[in-house]
């Protein structure tokens, strides 16, 4: 924590104005991540609050470092930084050549706290039928292998009384757009191949979901269901569950 | 600086994520994470807070407690303090929402009769084009109202469902319109500075308050803090104007027991040195001044709440 603040002091402005930019990344990343439902934050909001008034080289990392150490000393949130790995096809923008790889970062703000406490005092009761959407819709992508074309996908969630036509979800609303908000959050990655039969959409695991932590629980979550034998009357499940269980052994 | 520890965390986290919550929950987690009830060790539970609040005054937040107006519990909040760029974008709600909104605060705290709620009906005819930002351009003034004027019935009524469900708004239980509980904690600022008359007991906004019956009397006091003041003092009068208070929202046998309570309350219970001092200096004091001086309201307010609780029970 001294080493950020001692790096701030380099930049020859005043203590104000680095806390009250690295208030100002702070307040960004709280208020954005709420407007969006914990949809990845791009690295270039960040460093635009710093650019847009001072020209100092790196003062934007350090201020976002600060940030960083404030949101987990203040607050309990990690920020965590998801890597944009593969140029996705549905990109809202087209990064130019010149763009250096630390821009093409973004973050996610996730608790620090212990999981059972987490789980008893902070989750917000409305967000569990999505978090149980979630964890569903990557046990079976993981089941799959990791990557599922779009229609076998529907195919399971039909059985889990889940129909892509379905638009007024009592939970949900648009079963669709539940998918959709799962891509959008990076949990899931979606491209079109093309093949011997015209193009075919697949999804796979993107950052989010290939997280430890977050693949750790899927693992748990799959573990669980197996011992429930929820899924044991498809046979198409069985077969999948023979062949992918020795990854859990493994 | 104080690094705070997971269990301050796990307070700020409740609140960001679940939104304010009732003194009785915010309390159980407190009691939760720490094995201390707050009740008792209130000492331990204050200096929690302001550790918080030490550490969250950096981001311009602030953990608050406010007083429900409508059912007079404690709630607790995590609120912002300063509106910027940042806090602009906080928000789920488009603009012509927020319009929308913003003419039911208004209609609502601006009550001359601080009922604090306006019906479902005349919500729905709040019209947005009262609403226009102020430094907007010429060509901006055209095209606002255009957002403005096609708000259908249906989206009011769909955002009014929206605002009550995130408790900006609340639904009182004769089906009008009140302020939710976000609003009483987040907008302390906004009314006063649109001049809503405050209470005279507790200098909170009187949105839903008792208007003092003396029709020249601007003093208005919320039924909760009403309660407190009726039962602690022998001459039931107005401060502003000194005409007696209608006994009928306080029936004279209900004041006569909660004052008894309150006396046994003094004799039997380990009340702080502080408390008992008062009593004394405001017995002192009572042929001399009346009752909104400063002094008394602050250290009232703070024994008040206690009092509420068991007369309250007492009363029930």
């Amino acid at each position: 924590m001294a080493d950020e603040a001692d790096a701030l002091s380099q930049f020859g402005i005043s203590k104000e104005e680095t806390d009250k930019l690295v208030s100002e990344v702070i307040r960004f990343l709280l208020f954005k991540s709420h407007q969006n439902s914990g949809c990845p934050i791009k690295r270039e909001d960040l460093t635009q609050i710093v650019t847009k008034n001072y020209r100092q080289r790196n003062l934007a990392a350090s201020v976002i470092n600060e940030a960083k150490t404030k949101l987990s000393s203040v607050f309990g949130y990690d920020l965590k930084e998801l890597q944009r790995s593969r140029t996705c096809s549905n990109a809202q923008t087209r990064l130019p050549q010149s763009q250096s790889n630390a821009d093409s970062k973004s973050y996610v703000l996730v608790s620090q706290l212990p999981i059972e406490v987490f789980r008893k005092h902070v989750v917000e009761e409305t967000t569990s039928p999505m978090t149980g959407f979630t964890f569903a819709v990557l046990a079976v992508v993981q089941l799959a292998g990791g990557k599922i074309p779009e229609e076998t996908l529907w195919h399971h969630l039909r059985r889990m009384g889940l129909h892509e036509s379905d638009e007024h979800n009592p939970v949900f609303g648009s079963n669709k757009q539940a998918l959709e908000t799962l891509v959008q959050q990076r949990f899931l990655h979606k491209e079109k191949v093309s093949g011997p039969e015209g193009n075919t959409l697949f999804y796979d695991l993107a950052e989010r979901a290939l997280d430890a932590q977050v693949s750790e629980r899927v693992k748990d979550y799959i573990s669980q269901v197996m011992e429930k034998r929820t899924f044991a009357t498809s046979s198409l499940w069985m077969l999948i569950m023979l062949r992918r269980f020795d990854y859990k052994l493994g | 600086m104080v690094s705070l520890s997971w269990k301050h965390h796990t307070l700020i986290q409740a609140l960001i994520s679940r939104g304010p919550l009732k003194e009785k929950e915010f309390q159980s987690i407190f009691t939760a994470v720490t094995g201390r009830n707050p009740g008792a060790a209130k000492k331990i539970f204050d200096k929690y807070l302001l550790e918080i609040n030490k550490e969250l005054s950096y981001v311009h937040f602030e953990l608050r407690a406010c007083r429900d107006q409508y059912d007079g519990q404690v709630c607790y909040g995590v609120v912002n303090t300063v509106s910027d760029d940042q806090s602009k974008l906080g928000t789920k709600y488009s603009v012509p929402q927020i319009a929308f909104f913003k003419g039911i605060i208004e209609a609502i705290a601006q009550d001359e009769a601080a009922q604090g709620c306006i019906s479902g009906f005349d919500a729905l005819n709040i019209r947005l084009e009262n609403q226009l930002p102020s430094e907007a351009s010429s060509s901006q003034q055209q095209q606002a109202p255009a957002a403005f004027k096609n708000f259908s019935m249906s989206q009011k009524d769909k955002t009014l469902d929206e605002l009550v469900r995130d408790k900006w708004l609340c639904r009182t239980s004769e089906g009008n319109i009140g302020l939710g509980i976000r609003s009483l904690l987040d907008l302390r600022s906004w009314f006063r500075n649109n001049d809503v008359p405050s209470c005279e007991v507790c200098n909170e906004a009187g949105v839903k308050a008792d208007l003092c019956p003396n029709e020249g009397c601007t003093v208005r006091i919320h039924k909760y803090c009403l309660k407190n003041l009726l039962s602690q003092r022998d001459d039931k009068v107005c401060s502003g104007c000194g005409k007696p208070w209608p006994l009928g929202k306080v029936t004279k046998e209900e004041a006569v027991e909660a004052a008894v309570d309150d006396e046994e309350e003094n004799e039997t219970q380990a009340t702080t040195a502080l408390r008992s001092k008062k009593r004394k200096g405001r017995s002192q004091r009572d042929s001399a001044e009346n009752f909104s001086s400063q002094a008394s309201l602050a250290s009232s307010s703070g024994a008040t709440r206690r009092r509420v609780t068991r007369s309250a029970a007492h009363l029930n």
